[in-house]
């Protein structure tokens, strides 16, 4: 990889001080652990004249339950979260997808707030400049055309967190912080569907924390597709939180990522409540999974696969929580 | 772990620790290396070192009419830009196939080649200035695999090569036609299997200081090869080799990937020289992808024949393997390919077709298991296959062929030592494969299905036949001694992580019996130590070895003289006790190490005593066309059994557990072979399972270590390794090669393993869960096995 180029850091003290230092300086970008970014500034894949550093922030790494929300600060490391006890407990889907991203040391550096906000990656950009010139760049960078699909007015680059389908089957909300103060909204609400301009997020406005429900009785697991153990982006990932009532599903929340160019929360699984997990429940199942999502070319792992074993990988963990969740 | 438990012979001070042949120690080097203080090239220290950087085609296939460095050699704190131009000598390692220039001259081949470099006082500068370059080029067509390379049309790589076939091997040894004949089954199939790299640690780097008062080059790089590499220099800088000192320093593996001069090594030297300066040259990984030299794609179509009862009758295979741009090590491996069908079982007949075809995709090379390897996967498969079909148990069938040795097999490869049988019996036992079925069974969890294979396979322990011949010996070691009474092992011989530093103490320890402390070892500085011609095709332990073995037995004969003089006795009555010498029966009268040296040092000074080693010549190969091709003084030999689970939903392959013995001749450390196995296991399960490069229009898209999946600590499996020690006649205390041969079984143990956890046979590497989960739900064709009569010929 090519050597850093030159910028400046700035270090906030508070997130308000990082919010208004953003807004002055609008080529700047937020750093955190820098395990995303860092590569993507070497490969020149990201420029910018001023990194704004998070890591003075502490308000940003606090963990706080109360009563039957916790409210994890952006700033917390995935490492913190797959150890945190509530987590642990109450919300396993989380720690088991935070346990999940890449190696154990990019773990103690990455953050929550980094991996929801992570770029979107692609065969055909996450590549060295000369790759990309030799190939004529593509959409996402420096060029016209879409490499995964050529006829395409917008870029597919996949979304490949592996943390936000957590959150999303576990109805999490953002709170993100702007010049006017706090705004929240359900964490979809923070996601488009474009490989370019996948955040709904304000250009001065800061990912602040995330707060996720406590709910008795809820089940939750998350479940990865990749070639190896360690790592790997995900070549899909699913996600699953469920209630039980006895021999019926109470709720059944399910999200993918990896497989479009955000997390994608399943819908149409309402009807499921009140029925029992049988071969009908499954097969709605698989038929909204393969609805939801539309993996690409966008790694070299061949797309039917993908678009294949994503409802396998569903289902296996439904089937899992389901028994999980009569053993409660 | 399973390593021989022996009694350890102890010189001198009885609770000495021993040190010398059969010692399971660390290796001498290790401390170093994990605790960071090894420096590798890219830590030396260079102050004021320019950076150099290459600039690299963006064409696969094209005419090179202009390379413009006008505007780059403007900007201030340029000091050196080189292309094709000042360099006009082709190198390659094969003498008789030297085809490629450091900078391309008048043609493009391959995507990444490098075209031109630049070195300036900074990294900011030399990207400036290779941005500036221009290249003006009329584009060709371009091939990326071998049929298409191959069509009557397509245009020529090189202009002597017919139908872009880089070499052609046509031999049969032994009747094939009668083989068939006299066969009860005979099946054809065809295997695939896709190119891999490296993916050696270290990524590439040469530090390069021209004097210019003298002339004098010093160039320091990753190599595995330093003396090729002075060599290279000093053809294609037209410079006398004398002006040049070359120095490897730690080296992060290479596994093949540094076996031959590398562009950048020379491109190093040109730079320095135009820039009169110090130049550091640091690649990035995907530039090690795209120098490449690794495993070829390679189609194999291989027919055999077997009588009822197993016995093998004849081998007929027909391999195209997709070569890249040039020659490099290719026609070595497209030999190799052939050759080493034989040695590990007793053949009747082969009949061979190999064809080593050109392409416009970074230039493939030696690896680990040289030319054996994905020959081997398709052997060993159909073996399996047809095995099966005649109801033959996979360890029986391999036990009705196996060779005894001493013997010559039909391609005049000799066989000294062949210790296959035992290890066949201890992969027996150790897998519990006469209980497999139940266990397996029990192990199986729904859709996830445990099975298990196995396979074998052998490696040489060096070429007998140097690729460069100069009539030298084929190694030499020289030890110093002077007036401090330590002694400095002086060999050119590579470590590059495989231990062979260690090796050589240890047999150099061995035989004089001193303590480890007094031995230093000083490598790969060809200002200082001995010409050695490198670290490929497992030649350093036997070879090297063997020199090492003579050098110390050469000193210890000149130290017993002086011990005879200074005790004033004859030399048959010293008793030598190494770190001391006494009169036999007599150990009151006896002097320190020091005084022995004291005496020798008398009138001629400092010692230096050399051992050599050479090859006989009756092992250099039979006289037969094709007979000179794989041979070798030993074979090492390998057997494994692999326990995979399946996930039969998702196609996913896990490796559990394998069971590996080496018949290794005799293990000088038993900790390092032990290393080794596990090595080549865990790069064999990488090919087998997750590693392939992925090129698109002749781009190659996994140029780094995060879409080139190399397996990780999690895929490793826990490794059972035992070690067979055949002693082999000719070896250094029987010692053969460790770390190839039990490579190229491991391919096909997992595809036999996952066909008996399936019962689906994939015929293609890797076994990625795409193509398992393709494989799986796939409805078998009909017929899928063809008898060989129906397929037509090449």
């Amino acid at each position: 990889m090519a050597a850093l180029s030159e910028f400046r850091v700035l270090r906030p003290a508070s997130a308000v001080d990082a919010v208004r230092l953003r807004g002055e300086h609008p080529a700047s970008r937020f750093i955190a652990g820098g395990t995303d970014l860092v590569p993507n500034l070497r490969r020149g894949l990201v420029s910018t004249d001023i990194v704004i550093d998070l890591g003075n922030v502490g308000e940003m790494r606090e963990v706080q339950r109360s009563g039957d929300t916790l409210r994890l600060g952006a700033g917390v490391t995935l490492a913190t979260l797959a150890a945190d006890p509530t987590v642990r407990a109450s919300l396993p889907a989380l720690a088991q997808a935070a346990l999940c991203v890449a190696g154990p040391t990019h773990r103690t550096a990455a953050t929550l707030g980094g991996n929801l906000c992570l770029e979107t990656r692609c065969q055909y950009f996450n590549q060295s400049e000369s790759w990309r010139q030799g190939n004529n760049y593509c959409m996402k960078l420096a060029g016209d055309t879409c490499r995964v699909a050529p006829k395409s007015s917008r870029c597919y680059a996949a979304f490949s967190g592996d943390v936000a389908p957590a959150l999303l089957a576990l109805g999490a909300e953002v709170e993100l912080l702007g010049p006017q103060g706090i705004r929240r909204l359900p964490l979809a609400e923070l996601y488009v569907d474009d490989g370019m301009r996948w955040l709904a997020l304000g250009a001065d406005e800061l990912l602040f924390a995330v707060t996720v429900p406590l709910v008795a009785g809820r089940v939750s697991g998350y479940e990865k597709l990749r070639m190896r153990g360690a790592i790997d982006f995900p070549l899909a990932g699913v996600a699953a939180a469920l209630t039980r009532d006895g021999e019926a599903i109470g709720e059944l929340r399910i999200a993918c990522t990896g497989v479009s160019s955000r997390p994608e929360f399943v819908g149409g699984l309402d009807a499921l409540a009140g029925q029992p997990l049988d071969a009908a429940a499954f097969a709605t199942i698989e038929r909204q999974i393969k609805r939801t999502i539309q993996p690409m070319e966008t790694t070299t792992v061949s797309v039917p696969y993908r678009r294949r074993a994503t409802p396998v990988l569903a289902k296996r963990l439904v089937g899992r929580l389901w028994d999980e969740a009569k053993r409660r | 772990m399973n390593a021989p438990d022996r009694e350890l012979r102890k010189f001198g001070a009885a609770n000495a620790a021993p040190h010398g042949v059969g010692a399971r120690l660390p290796l001498i080097d290790g401390v170093e290396k994990v605790t960071g203080t090894a420096r590798y090239t890219a830590d030396l220290p260079a102050q004021g070192a320019l950076v150099g950087k290459i600039l690299r085609s963006p064409y696969a296939h094209a005419e090179l009419l202009e390379v413009d460095v006008s505007e780059a050699l403007k900007l201030p704190g340029v000091r050196g830009i080189v292309t094709g131009n000042d360099c006009d000598t082709p190198y390659g390692v094969i003498p008789i196939a030297q085809n490629e220039f450091p900078l391309a001259r008048g043609r493009i081949r391959y995507i990444g080649e490098p075209v031109a470099a630049v070195a300036a006082i900074d990294e900011a500068t030399t990207d400036a200035a290779l941005a500036l370059i221009r290249l003006k080029v009329r584009e060709l067509p371009a091939y990326f695999d071998a049929a298409d390379a191959r069509k009557a049309d397509a245009v020529l790589l090189h202009d002597n090569n017919k139908g872009n076939i880089e070499r052609e091997v046509h031999n049969e040894f032994g009747d094939a036609a009668a083989g068939f004949a006299a066969a009860d089954l005979i099946r054809e199939d065809t295997f695939e299997c896709a190119e891999i790299h490296h993916a050696m640690m270290e990524p590439n780097a040469a530090l390069a200081a021209w004097d210019n008062e003298r002339g004098h080059l010093t160039l320091w790089s990753v190599t595995q090869v330093p003396y090729y590499v002075h060599e290279s220099l000093a053809r294609c800088m037209k410079t006398d080799a004398a002006y040049i000192r070359v120095i490897k320093p730690f080296v992060g593996g290479g596994f093949g990937h540094r076996v031959e001069t590398l562009n950048f090594e020379i491109i190093a030297g040109l730079l320095a020289r135009a820039a009169r300066g110090t130049v550091r040259l640091l690649q990035t990984r995907e530039e090690a992808f795209l120098t490449h030299r690794g495993r070829p794609q390679t189609h194999v179509r291989m027919k055999l024949g077997l009588t009822r009862d197993g016995r093998m009758t004849a081998c007929e295979a027909h391999v195209v393997q997709r070569g890249g741009a040039y020659g490099g090590y290719g026609l070595v491996t497209i030999l190799y390919a052939g050759a080493l069908l034989n040695g590990l079982y007793d053949l009747p007949a082969v009949k061979y077709d190999g064809y080593r075809v050109y392409t416009n995709t970074p230039p493939c090379g030696a690896m680990r298991g040289h030319g054996t390897v994905n020959i081997r996967f398709a052997f060993e498969s159909l073996l399996d296959m047809m095995a099966a079909e005649l109801g033959l148990d996979a360890f029986g069938v391999r036990r009705r062929n196996l060779l005894k040795a001493p013997t010559e097999t039909i391609n005049g490869l000799k066989v000294m030592s062949y210790g296959l049988p035992e290890c066949l019996d201890w992969v027996e036992q150790a897998s519990g494969w006469r209980e497999r079925v139940a266990r397996l069974e029990a192990d199986s969890d729904g859709p996830i299905r445990r099975g298990i294979g196995i396979a074998c396979s052998h490696f040489v322990s060096g070429s007998a036949k140097p690729v460069h011949f100069t009539g030298q010996p084929h190694a030499t070691i020289a030890l110093r001694v002077d007036f401090d009474a330590g002694i400095t092992i002086l060999t050119g011989a590579s470590d590059i992580g495989q231990g062979s530093s260690t090796i050589i103490t240890q047999v150099v320890a061995e035989i004089l019996g001193v303590e480890y402390r007094r031995l230093r070892l000083i490598a790969t500085d060809s200002a200082l130590t001995p010409k050695d011609n490198g670290s490929y095709s497992s030649r350093v332990t036997f070879m090297v070895g063997n020199a090492a073995a003579d050098a110390a037995r050469n000193l210890k004969a000149v130290l017993v003289a002086a011990a005879a003089k200074r005790l004033q006795v004859a030399e048959a009555d010293v008793e030598w006790l190494g770190e001391a010498a006494a009169v036999a029966n007599d150990p009151a009268r006896q002097i320190p190490f020091h005084d022995i040296v004291e005496e020798a040092l008398v009138d001629v000074g400092m010692l230096t005593v050399k051992g050599t080693f050479t090859c006989p010549p009756e092992f250099q190969g039979g006289k037969q066309r094709g007979g000179a091709v794989g041979s070798t003084m030993g074979f090492s030999y390998a057997a494994q059994a692999v326990e995979v689970s399946v996930d039969t939903e998702l196609g996913k392959v896990t490796v559990e557990k394998v069971w590996s013995a080496i018949d290794c001749g005799f293990a000088i450390n038993p900790m390092s072979v032990e290393g080794q196995v596990q090595g080549a296991i865990w790069m064999g399960m990488g090919q087998a399972i997750s590693e392939e490069t992925v090129y698109e229009n002749g781009r190659h898209k996994a140029v780094s270590l995060l879409d080139y999946r190399v397996p990780t600590i999690i895929e490793s499996p826990d490794i059972a390794v035992h070690i067979v020690e055949s002693l082999d006649p000719n070896g250094p205390f029987g010692a053969k090669e460790a770390s190839e041969g039990p490579l190229a079984g491991v391919m096909s143990a997992i595809a036999a393993a996952i066909e008996d956890a399936t019962g689906t046979r994939i015929r293609a590497t890797p076994f990625t869960p795409d193509r398992v989960f393709d494989a799986l739900n796939r409805k078998p064709p009909a017929g899928a096995h063809v008898a060989a009569a129906a397929k037509g010929a090449a």
